[in-house]
């Protein structure tokens, strides 16, 4: 198993705020591995630090052996921001496919691939202005992973999606990985972090444990993964805990 | 209604805009900079204007015994006036001194002028003009004619001219004693100040029309996010860039055309020069918008801050640049800033093909200008990406 994603010794500041502080990670091929933390824990910077919108303080982040940033390795690579960001005049197809287009030619059979997984093949044709909360999300994730990335980076891919959708999101990670396609997801919904392979529980730009599910919970002593993440911020944290 | 609700809403306007530190700079700072430029170009003490003088007077001798060579006299009185800047010319250099605008306008004074004023109290003076700004060359030779005559006045008396025994008579006493007979290099009498503004009108409006979407487009990107996923894509900022001109230079080209067409053909501008070159000054022109735009979107953080920045690239620019006032009749202490705005290339080089009719080969150095203000404006928006993302 290749390790598809390392950072080593990363530290982005921004003035005085260290909102990543000395972080390692490595992550392998075909890996789901779920980033945990409250808001403004460090997740995003840590994720854009890793896709190479952001240039690292000090330390370094790589992509399949490349160090970031760096463009080229990004047509491999599939990215969902925070809340989605889609052009609101385009149709939902028109999204998928510039997204698509951006990163190589693309069959239009893919396309319509894509937007028959996140189901919504009779919206294909409406504008993404007219579309709910949940369907942009949707549509987000089609325009990741259009171009059959290698590894999929996803902040907070499941929020404002209904519990039964969520399912099948998760379903469908499930099935990408078996396939090999690396995934980091981060959320602060505990229940998901379940279906993670492996977490890492992130705070104030730290990552204060790093294990599956079961691991940490016995790690912590605690019987759900939302009492062992307090445990383990109680113990790192220097000025009180939330 | 509820007074205290209005109140409450009314505070908070205020303490929105009280925090946005730039706005109140501006409301404060644009109409005085704009009051500013105004008073300075309507107030202005105009440049002296370049003047050719070709004389070729051969004088006259007078019954008295002295020759006079009343031709020397007006060139001296000319230059002395302070409105004139007067280079001594030869016939020969006349047109290409004119071309090349080292001299607005060349009077010539004809070998019998002393001859003539003497037996007729009556010369001509042929006035060649650059003639493009009708309102300038009507200007020109207004003032030409007023020192003309201010220099001739009272010399009847002075110089003994008239019939000896005779009251002296001053010259212009009866009739005007000399008359300006004004020709142009360029367009000319059927050319009024509509001809000399259309072209500026088409720069202007594409500039503008331009930057603003530009701004918008690109701040809309932003806001949304899309321009985070873009970035992260294998797409880098060059090509971001360059994909935004192509695609608002399209439609900048299709404004063109519009206002090109209903200049020319319906409000009847004249026109000399080459259409496809015209269009070529309004893509580079375009170019620079669209660069101009990128760059102050990355300064602005709503749609608001965008507005703010039309009366303060926009306005000045619509000033300064030759637009109603040409760049050379400004005070001299303006004419860096006007040299400073892209615009003023632009205009130059669309009233150069519109008005005098003239090819690439001449109006490339405002292309080129004109380009190195795209260029540079580009790899300072990309700098300033940079610092913003990555």
């Amino acid at each position: 198993m290749g390790t598809i994603v390392e950072a080593r010794g990363l530290h982005k500041h921004f003035g005085t705020i260290r909102a990543v502080d000395g972080l390692d990670l490595q992550v392998g091929a075909g890996e789901i591995y779920g980033l945990l933390g409250p808001n403004g824990s460090g997740k995003t910077t840590l994720i854009r630090l890793l896709i190479g919108l952001l240039r690292p303080t000090s330390g370094i982040a790589s992509i399949l052996g490349q160090e970031m940033p760096n463009k080229a390795i990004l047509s491999q690579v599939g990215y969902m921001t925070q809340g989605s960001a889609l052009y609101e005049d385009l149709t939902v197809r028109e999204n998928v496919v510039f997204f698509a287009r951006m990163c190589e030619r693309i069959r239009p059979a893919r396309v319509d691939e894509v937007i028959a997984l996140i189901e919504l093949q009779d919206r294909a044709r409406s504008l993404v202005r007219t579309l709910s909360g949940g369907m942009r999300q949707r549509v987000s994730l089609a325009c990741a992973l259009v171009h059959h990335p290698r590894l999929l980076l996803l902040d907070e891919p499941t929020v404002g999606v209904d519990p039964q959708l969520r399912f099948t999101f998760w379903e469908y990670f499930r099935r990408l990985a078996g396939e090999g396609v690396t995934l980091i997801i981060s959320s602060h919904v505990m229940d998901e972090a379940e279906r993670c392979d492996r977490l890492g529980f992130i705070r104030q730009g730290k990552l204060l444990a790093e294990g599956n599910a079961a691991e940490l919970r016995a790690q912590a002593g605690a019987a759900s993964l939302e009492e062992a993440f307090l445990r383990f911020a109680g113990g790192a944290a220097t000025g009180g805990k939330r | 209604m509820n007074a205290r609700r209005v109140w409450i809403l009314g505070r908070r306007i205020i303490q929105q805009i009280v925090r946005d530190r730039r706005m109140i700079a501006l409301l404060v700072f644009i109409p005085i900079l704009v009051l500013t430029l105004g008073a300075l170009l309507f107030r202005a003490k105009p440049a002296a204007i370049p003047l050719g003088v070709v004389n070729e007077d051969q004088g006259q001798s007078l019954p008295s015994g002295i020759k006079i060579s009343l031709g020397a006299y007006v060139t001296q009185e000319l230059g002395r006036s302070g409105t004139f800047a007067v280079t001594p010319l030869s016939r020969e250099e006349v047109d290409a001194r004119l071309r090349d605008g080292t001299v607005q306008g060349v009077l010539i004074i004809p070998e019998s002028f002393s001859a003539d004023l003497h037996q007729k109290q009556q010369a001509t003076l042929p006035l060649r003009l650059e003639g493009s700004n009708p309102t300038r060359s009507m200007q020109i030779a207004a003032r030409v004619s007023e020192a003309a005559m201010k220099a001739l006045a009272g010399l009847v008396t002075s110089l003994g001219m008239g019939t000896p025994g005779a009251p002296p008579v001053p010259l212009g006493a009866g009739k005007l004693p000399v008359a300006i007979e004004p020709s142009f290099l360029y367009g000319g009498a059927k050319f009024d100040t509509m001809d000399y503004i259309a072209p500026v009108y088409v720069a202007f409006l594409v500039m503008f029309f331009v930057f603003v979407l530009t701004c918008v487009s690109f701040l809309r990107e932003r806001s949304l996010g899309t321009m985070e996923r873009l970035l992260a894509t294998p797409a880098n900022r060059l090509e971001i860039v360059l994909g935004y001109m192509m695609g608002l230079g399209l439609f900048a080209l299709i404004q063109a055309t519009v206002i090109i067409s209903f200049t020319v053909w319906i409000l009847k501008i004249h026109y000399l020069g080459s259409l496809v070159l015209l269009f070529l000054v309004v893509v580079v022109l375009a170019v620079v918008a669209v660069s101009t735009g990128i760059l102050a979107s990355t300064f602005a953080r709503n749609e608001f801050q965008v507005v703010q920045f039309i009366p303060l690239l926009i306005v000045p620019q619509g000033l300064l640049s030759g637009t109603f006032w040409a760049v050379e009749e400004m005070p001299a202490y303006l004419r860096p800033f006007a040299y400073a705005m892209p615009l003023t290339y632009a205009n130059r080089a669309l009233r150069d093909v519109m008005l005098k009719g003239w090819g690439l080969t001449q109006i490339w150095p405002n292309l080129l200008i004109l380009l190195g203000f795209a260029v540079s404006i580009i790899a300072l928006g990309a700098l300033v990406m940079r610092r913003e993302v990555a």
